[in-house]
């Protein structure tokens, strides 16, 4: 069943201000609904008071709403222990999170992490940041010249020294959504736990903790319809001791002395500092937006959309895509066979439409893959196939410009 | 639309961008990099150097039509060049592109070239990579 696109659309008050704006960019972040928008203003406006800290209604009632939202996410993504949900600053941060505060002690000179060679450079840095200081090794699952991972290599990459598996849900540059079912139960076999980075998929597509044994797990509110600055990281409850604090401060303590201290436990024990309450609000306000959604047509949608943007692409010649998986979502990269990405993506700039155009925070991917940078456009609920004609109208002129 | 764009990709950027100048890789000499890691562009500067003079200047990589034809004119106006002088030309293009420029001499054509820049603010650094290299590694010589 198809999607009301043009009355999801009128939820977002940018579409009204930029009227001719093509938005193919939801990848890097999506747009906010007005609802959104109103839980931001109307916290500070009639809300504001820090929270967990103060005996007064407005202090209280910050506190509720924010704890709310944890259960909000943990029924998003099925998790059964609304304690198992922590709120950070984003993907990033929660990765960063598991990275020092959990596999760090673990891992010994000679032990191995294991990611794919389709990570962002989040879901990368962290790994080989830990494993460059504790002496280990960084292995990598190999890509394959359509998108998909080599998951014949998975069986031969994990080992007895493996201390951890990271791996992306679906990919930010081809638009892959891997098997983590299967991924996941190669790694549990061996004993190894898993984290999924699920920055492109959590509130688009189903993910479910419980169903699919996922140890960790990271997302962002921007680009499920909520506010920046605020992201989840889950984690399953027999890891909740493992984690240390990763930022110290007020807020996650039970105990303070000159000597030692004492921390709450997970997950409070990993929110110090005044967090963006408002935007963890407006997380639970883009979670209501999702609800409000037939979610199976949406990803329907965006698949349809990215289909039939393939289709158009190669239609019009001229230009390469950059891979092909077997299942893939609402990202598409392509290039040019003669102009350069860059340029590609300040064209079409120049006629309304926003795209990407670089490595996507994905520099060792694009190196593996021979390709020096794509142009990324990636779809949401509020584009439509209209989007995609005005797209290929526009590549169409900019053939001929360079012609 | 298209006319912004002319005005952006001006004729000589076209040339230079379809044809560059020393466009190779070199050894022998010394290399600097013009990355930049927001749009991924690559560049390798290739220098050879005799006494105070830029004897060969080469380049090679990837970037869009701007980068590229920036580091073109680039290569081609510094070749031949005291350190000194290469300097004064490194910062004279980047002081035209930022409309710095307060004096009346007049401007090289290949400098012009650049100066619908000021309309696209987010083409800024592919117009500036590789001066701004270089001008750093000018002004680090002893």
């Amino acid at each position: 069943m198809a999607i009301p696109v043009e009355s999801i659309k009128s939820r977002f008050p940018i579409f009204a201000l930029h009227r001719e704006l093509v938005y193919l960019d939801s990848a890097a972040t999506s747009q906010k609904p007005q609802t959104v928008i109103d839980t931001l203003t109307r916290f500070y406006q009639s809300g504001n008071a820090n929270i967990q800290r103060g005996l007064y209604e407005l202090s209280a009632e910050a506190t509720r709403q924010y704890e709310v939202v944890r259960h909000q996410v943990a029924s998003l993504i099925g998790a059964g222990n609304p304690k198992s949900i922590a709120f950070t600053k984003g993907t990033t941060e929660s990765i960063n999170i598991i990275a020092s505060g959990y596999l760090k002690k673990k891992l010994q000179p000679g032990d191995n992490v294991v990611i794919s060679a389709m990570e962002h450079h989040a879901n990368l840095i962290p790994w080989q940041q830990v494993c460059r200081q504790q002496k280990a090794t960084l292995k990598v699952i190999p890509v394959t010249g359509t998108g998909d991972l080599a998951l014949q290599e998975l069986d031969r990459l994990l080992d007895s020294k493996t201390k951890l598996l990271a791996v992306t849900h679906i990919s930010n540059v081809l638009g892959t959504i891997n098997p983590v079912d299967e991924i996941i139960n190669a790694a549990h076999k061996k004993n190894i736990p898993v984290l999924i980075d699920a920055a492109q998929s959590a509130g688009h597509y189903p993910i479910n903790v419980s169903q699919s044994n996922i140890d960790f797990l990271a997302f962002s509110a921007h680009k499920l319809f909520g506010p920046m600055g605020t992201g989840v990281l889950y984690s399953s409850e027999p890891f909740h001791s493992q984690i240390d604090p990763f930022i110290f401060g007020g807020g996650n303590i039970t105990n303070v002395g000159f000597e030692q201290t004492d921390f709450m436990d997970y997950p409070h024990k990993l929110e110090a500092g005044t967090p963006h309450v408002p935007g963890v609000i407006g997380l639970g306000t883009a979670l209501e937006f999702i609800e409000q959604l037939d979610r199976t047509a949406t990803v329907d949608h965006g698949i349809a959309l990215s289909v039939y943007f393939r289709e158009k692409l190669l239609a019009l010649g001229g230009f390469t895509l950059v891979g092909r998986p077997a299942k893939s979502g609402s990202i598409v990269s392509f290039t040019s066979e003669t102009i350069h990405p860059h340029d590609v993506a300040g064209f079409l700039a120049n006629a309304g439409i926003a795209v990407r155009a670089g490595h996507h925070c994905c520099q060792p991917l694009l190196d593996s893959m021979g390709v020096p940078a794509t142009v990324r456009v990636s779809f949401s609920v509020y584009n439509n196939q209209d989007d995609v004609d005005k797209t290929m109208e526009a590549l169409e002129d900019l053939k001929k410009f360079w012609a | 639309m298209s006319s912004d764009l002319n005005k952006l990709y001006s004729e000589t950027i076209r040339l230079h961008n379809d044809s560059p100048f020393h466009f190779e890789k070199r050894t022998g000499g010394q290399a600097l990099k013009a990355y930049n890691p927001i749009c991924a562009d690559r560049f390798e500067l290739f220098i050879e150097n005799e006494q105070d003079k830029i004897k060969s200047l080469y380049f090679h990589g990837f970037g869009c039509a701007i980068s590229k034809a920036s580091t073109s004119v680039m290569v081609s106006m510094l070749e031949g060049k005291s350190s000194g002088e290469a300097l004064t030309t490194c910062r004279r293009f980047l002081d035209s592109i930022d409309q710095k420029i307060s004096d009346n001499r007049p401007l090289p054509e290949e400098f012009t070239a650049f100066s619908a820049i000021a309309d696209f603010p987010e083409r800024y650094d592919c117009a500036t990579l590789s001066w701004k290299e270089m001008k750093k590694f000018l002004e680090s010589k002893p």
